[in-house]
């Protein structure tokens, strides 16, 4: 046939695509380059050109013409695909618009078999040729004849996929969701499936090519590869056989991965958020993990597997299948981490909220954490999460603190290093750092034992020691060098090692801060409220929690408060001394009030106090709370003059003390204490305890029953609206009224309020004096920057406020910034002063009242 | 002996050597402890800014021709304080045989008998004291040192010398 084509040849000889490798074939190859021109002037349609090819394939060939013979055929190709089959492809893909989902899929399986029909007998003459190449060379190694392979498969990818639309797109989307959905509405309901589509009729199966009509498919069953389900079968292998048709089909083309990758992935995507959603969403106690990579390999994979390797189990594209697969698969694993890390670090917050009961979250979120790329995102959404649900007014202190110890334990878990705890948690500890009750929370949830596992992280045995700033500058390194690893890279090189970020929790709440000693401090107001609010003298439980505070912060640190809980000791054995010095005398009721010595110590005092009809007991019973003042904070003051009676019982107590101690005194408290009273009344006993305040308020009416507030005022030195206030408690106990206006009377009868209070009723007095016994901190403060502001104004004589706070700043501030203070603070601050006559304001100057003589 | 001067020497060196910064640090400190101590005899604060500058105040001790008045001073501390001693200068005209009409003193514990243990607070109340008790025989001001043993006269003459120092200075 060759031989016959060339007879007619007249024309060129020279074609400049033909380059012969060896000379000595040069002739045949001009041969059938003559013979390819004319079959291009002769023969118009594509198919019969490859009729053509395919008659010369049957022919035995030479083997160098098979290059020419395969450029030929591709030629074919190519112009078929650029002028026959891709438009109408296309043409079919984009002919449905505006469907329905049915339609639409449907639409996409004809176009599909459409198009492969049509590149059936290429694929089949690609294969040919692919064959006959190795027959011809059986030495060379394969990849030849695979190139060929590939070479069609590009021209075809590259011709006929080289534009993809967004329906062609949206079409594969469908089709293979349904396939999905099919396959896994399948999977748990194998041989006992209902058909749910009763009404849907399923046309024809030996029609798969043009008109498939798909209908019901949501809760069709769909029969996959291996179910072997009899009742189904009829069914469900319409789509089905569809499905792996057009996968083979796709496959064989090589247009597998092109056509359906992107969908695909999609497609499993959301089913992977979905599934993980849906699975784990809220669970924190259970670790999801193995469940779901076992999820993922057996439903998903499986899926992907009846794409890729078909259900014809052709063993020879088994290898690149596979690979493809493990490659799929590693993607997918890596998408099913991320979506679950994505989740967890979503719900962080929560999970922390829970935190002991939801460490295998915990776990989990680290291993993804470990696989993914994720962290840095965790660290910014725990911020934000912080930021919003934790960080503004609205929220106790109490409850930042513990969930601020509940992050230090959780992110441990996370990230043994510190660092995600450190960033994540600088906004909570400066916004700690804001608030006034944090050092007060901090202390009494560590020493208040019904309230908090902060208390048992104290107990905890060997504790690290609280380091302040810098930490431990020994230079030993701990462990093994070589399990030494880096800190991650978002630490912050300017911090200290990882080593010495203390995974200690109570160092981390004193750290706020950054000073030990205004825990210290706290604790030891705290201390000193406790011991003079309840006045019992137990303090064994107070004693443990000192020496657990000594174990953290030093025994020097504390020195101050076991002077305190020594005192107590001193006071009871004291008051045990000086009682039996007495005689022993014996008294109902007791009435405590403390003092402070010469030698700065106080005394808190029982005084037995006497209603109209008990007169004649004099002595009081009492005891005293003798403090050193040297290691107490500083009290509240407040002037009151007790009582005559008692006065005179303190006084007796403080001259047998300075019997007992000579060269010591005592200084009375007088405002601070409690007593307990028995209040005898006509119709009625009354039993309180109540404040020193009370008590002599109620005394004086002993004695007379009507006292306008004036006169209580001056006999007792209280400012009448103290007065007033205190009153308003007994005038609550119905023992007091007012009438007329500031003039009280004792109420002998109950008359008609009996209902209210039995005879014996005992309440314990809780209107506002529950505030603190010391002095606030900002008021020590204070204190510290008037002696300052005297001094420069001592010196300077006269300054105005700019002035004088920034000498403050510069020289009394250079603590922690706790202690700073606002210029208009300090204005209010020294306007009081100016009140109380202790400065004079003119002209915009401050300054010290004259003395004589001054200059 | 010569072991101790050495070590002397040494901690001089050193000193010297530190920056500026220890020294204001230690001067913040004892600003702290006159402020503290709440003595309203004594008293001093920087003068503005520099802290190596302070302005302090004395008043006369009572029982003295000085009782009831207030004495200004200026301290400058040399940037070895402790290590050597500040200048300590009246401001406020002082008539007193050790302090002579420009308001240097002569006292020895600021001069020859300095030593690092000193610290404003007791320099200040050195002066106080030398304001009672001078030294008359090493005058700077003669006729002072001759006038002191006539004391209705000093303080005369103390209370001119203020008045005279005042109006010029107004």
């Amino acid at each position: 046939m060759v031989a016959l084509r060339l007879d007619s040849v007249t024309g060129n000889f020279g074609h400049k695509s033909f380059c012969p490798p060896k000379p000595k074939w040069a002739a045949p190859k001009v041969l059938y380059g003559f013979q390819k021109l004319i079959l291009v002037n002769k023969i118009t349609t594509m198919m019969g050109e490859l009729e053509e090819l395919q008659s010369l394939l049957h022919q035995p060939l030479e083997e160098e013409y098979l290059p020419e013979i395969k450029d030929w055929f591709l030629s074919i190709l190519r112009r078929d695909i650029l002028a026959n089959i891709g438009p109408s492809f296309w043409e079919l893909i984009s002919s449905n618009t505006e469907q329905s989902e049915e339609e639409d899929v449907s639409g996409f399986v004809s176009a599909m078999n459409v198009l492969f029909a049509k590149l059936r007998p290429y694929m089949d003459v690609a294969d040919h040729l692919s064959k006959k190449r190795e027959l011809f060379e059986e030495m060379k190694p394969r990849d030849d004849a695979t190139g060929f392979q590939v070479k069609v498969q590009t021209a075809i990818r590259a011709l006929l996929l080289h534009r993809t639309t967004a329906k062609f797109q949206s079409c594969v989307q469908r089709f293979y969701r349904k396939a999905f959905w099919s396959f896994h509405g399948n999977k748990p309901s194998n041989s006992s499936t209902i058909l749910n589509n009763s009404d849907g009729a399923i046309s024809n199966s030996s029609d798969v090519k043009m008109d498939e009509t798909l209908d019901e498919e949501e809760n069709s069953v769909w029969e996959t590869k291996g179910t072997g389900d009899t009742i189904t079968e009829g069914y469900g292998s319409n789509i089905t056989e569809q499905f792996h048709r057009i996968n083979k089909n796709l496959y064989t083309t090589g247009l597998l991965e092109r056509v359906c990758g992107e969908a695909v992935t999609s497609i499993i995507h959301v089913r992977i958020e979905e599934f993980v959603e849906e699975r784990c969403k809220g669970e924190f106690e259970q670790s999801f993990i193995k469940d779901l990579e076992q999820w993922l390999n057996t439903q998903v994979m499986g899926w992907l597997r009846t794409i890729f390797d078909g259900d014809q189990g052709e063993t020879s594209s088994g290898q690149s299948s596979s690979q493809t697969l493990s490659k799929w698969n590693e993607r997918l694993t890596y998408f099913l981490y991320q979506t679950y890390a994505k989740l967890r670090i979503r719900e962080l917050f929560n999970i922390i909220v829970e935190y002991p009961d939801s460490h295998p979250a915990l776990e989990d979120l680290k291993e993804s954490l470990r696989k993914t790329d994720l962290r840095s995102r965790l660290i910014q959404s725990l911020r934000v999460a912080m930021e919003t649900r934790l960080l503004h007014p609205g929220v106790n202190t109490s409850d930042i603190l513990t969930q601020y110890v509940s992050s230090i334990r959780a992110l441990q878990v996370l990230d043994s290093t510190g660092v995600i705890l450190e960033l994540v948690c600088e906004p909570v500890r400066s916004y700690l750092r804001t608030r006034d009750d944090t050092v007060r929370c901090i202390v009494s949830s560590l020493t208040d034992e019904g309230n908090s596992d902060l208390a048992d992280e104290l107990a905890k045995s060997n504790p690290l020691n609280i380091h302040e700033g810098q930490g431990a500058d020994d230079g030993e390194e701990e462990g093994d060098p070589f399990k030494w690893e880096p800190d991650p890279v978002d630490a912050d090189p300017g911090q200290k090692l990882s080593s010495q970020r203390s995974s200690d929790i109570l160092s981390m709440l004193v750290n706020i801060y950054g000073s030990r000693e205004l825990f210290v401090n706290e604790y030891r107001s705290l201390l000193a409220d406790r011991i003079l609010t309840h006045f019992n003298f137990d303090t064994d439980r107070e004693v443990r929690n000192l020496e657990l505070l000594k174990l953290r912060f030093g025994e020097s640190q504390l020195h101050h408060c076991e002077v305190m809980l020594k005192d107590v000791a001193d006071s009871r054995r004291c008051n045990a001394n000086i009682k039996s010095a007495k005689g022993g005398k014996k008294d109902v009721d007791d009435k405590e009030n403390k003092e402070e010595t010469q030698e700065q110590e106080e005394e808190e005092e029982n005084v037995d106090d006497d209603l109209p009809d008990g007169g004649k007991r004099e002595n009081l019973d009492f005891k005293a709370m003798i403090l050193s003042a040297q290691f107490w904070p500083n009290l509240k003051e407040e002037k009151l003059s007790l009582h005559s009676k008692v006065q005179t019982q303190l006084d007796k107590y403080t001259k047998s003390y300075e019997a007992l101690k000579a060269t010591r005194t005592l200084f009375w408290k007088p405002n601070l204490g409690q007593v307990t009273l028995e209040l005898e009344l006509k119709d009625r006993t009354v039993s309180l305890a109540v404040s020193p305040l009370h008590a002599t308020i109620i005394m004086h009416f002993e004695e007379k029953e009507k006292w306008t507030i004036q006169e209580l005022s001056g006999v007792m030195q209280v400012p009448s609206t103290t007065l007033r206030r205190k009153i308003a408690f007994w005038q609550s106990q119905g023992l007091l009224k007012e009438d007329p206006t500031d003039c009280f009377t004792l109420v002998e009868e109950d008359s008609g309020r009996g209902s209210k209070e039995g005879a014996d009723e005992v309440i314990i007095e809780s209107d506002d004096e529950t505030e603190s016994a010391t002095a606030s901190t900002q008021s020590q403060t204070l204190h510290v920057f008037w002696s300052y502001i005297e001094g420069m104004l001592t010196n300077l004589n006269s300054l105005p406020i700019e002035r004088i706070h920034a000498m403050l700043k510069m020289f009394a501030m250079p603590g922690p910034a706790t202690s700073e203070i606002s210029e208009h603070e300090l204005k209010l601050f020294l306007d009081k002063k100016v009140k109380e006559q202790e400065l004079i304001f003119s002209g915009g100057f401050y300054k010290l009242p004259k003395a004589d003589g001054q200059l | 002996m010569t072991a101790t001067v050495q070590t002397k020497d040494k901690r001089v060196n050193q000193t010297k050597r530190k920056d500026a910064h220890s020294v204001s640090k230690r001067l913040q400190q004892e600003l702290m402890t006159i402020m503290m101590s709440g003595s309203s005899e004594v008293s001093a604060f920087p003068d503005g800014d520099n802290i190596f500058k302070w302005i302090g105040t004395v008043k006369g001790p009572k029982g003295t021709v000085y009782e009831g008045l207030s004495y200004k001073l200026t301290l400058e501390f040399p940037a070895d304080y402790p290590f050597s001693a500040p200048t300590i200068k009246f401001k406020t005209a002082c008539f007193h045989p050790n302090v002579d009409e420009h308001g240097n003193i002569c006292l020895d514990i600021l001069k020859e008998k300095w030593s690092a243990v000193q610290s404003v607070h007791s320099m200040l109340v050195s002066i106080q004291s030398l304001l009672g008790e001078p030294n008359n025989d090493s005058p700077l001001n003669t006729l002072a040192a001759e006038t002191w043993c006539n004391q209705p006269k000093f303080k005369e003459l103390v209370h001119q010398f203020l008045k005279k120092s005042k109006d010029e200075s107004t």
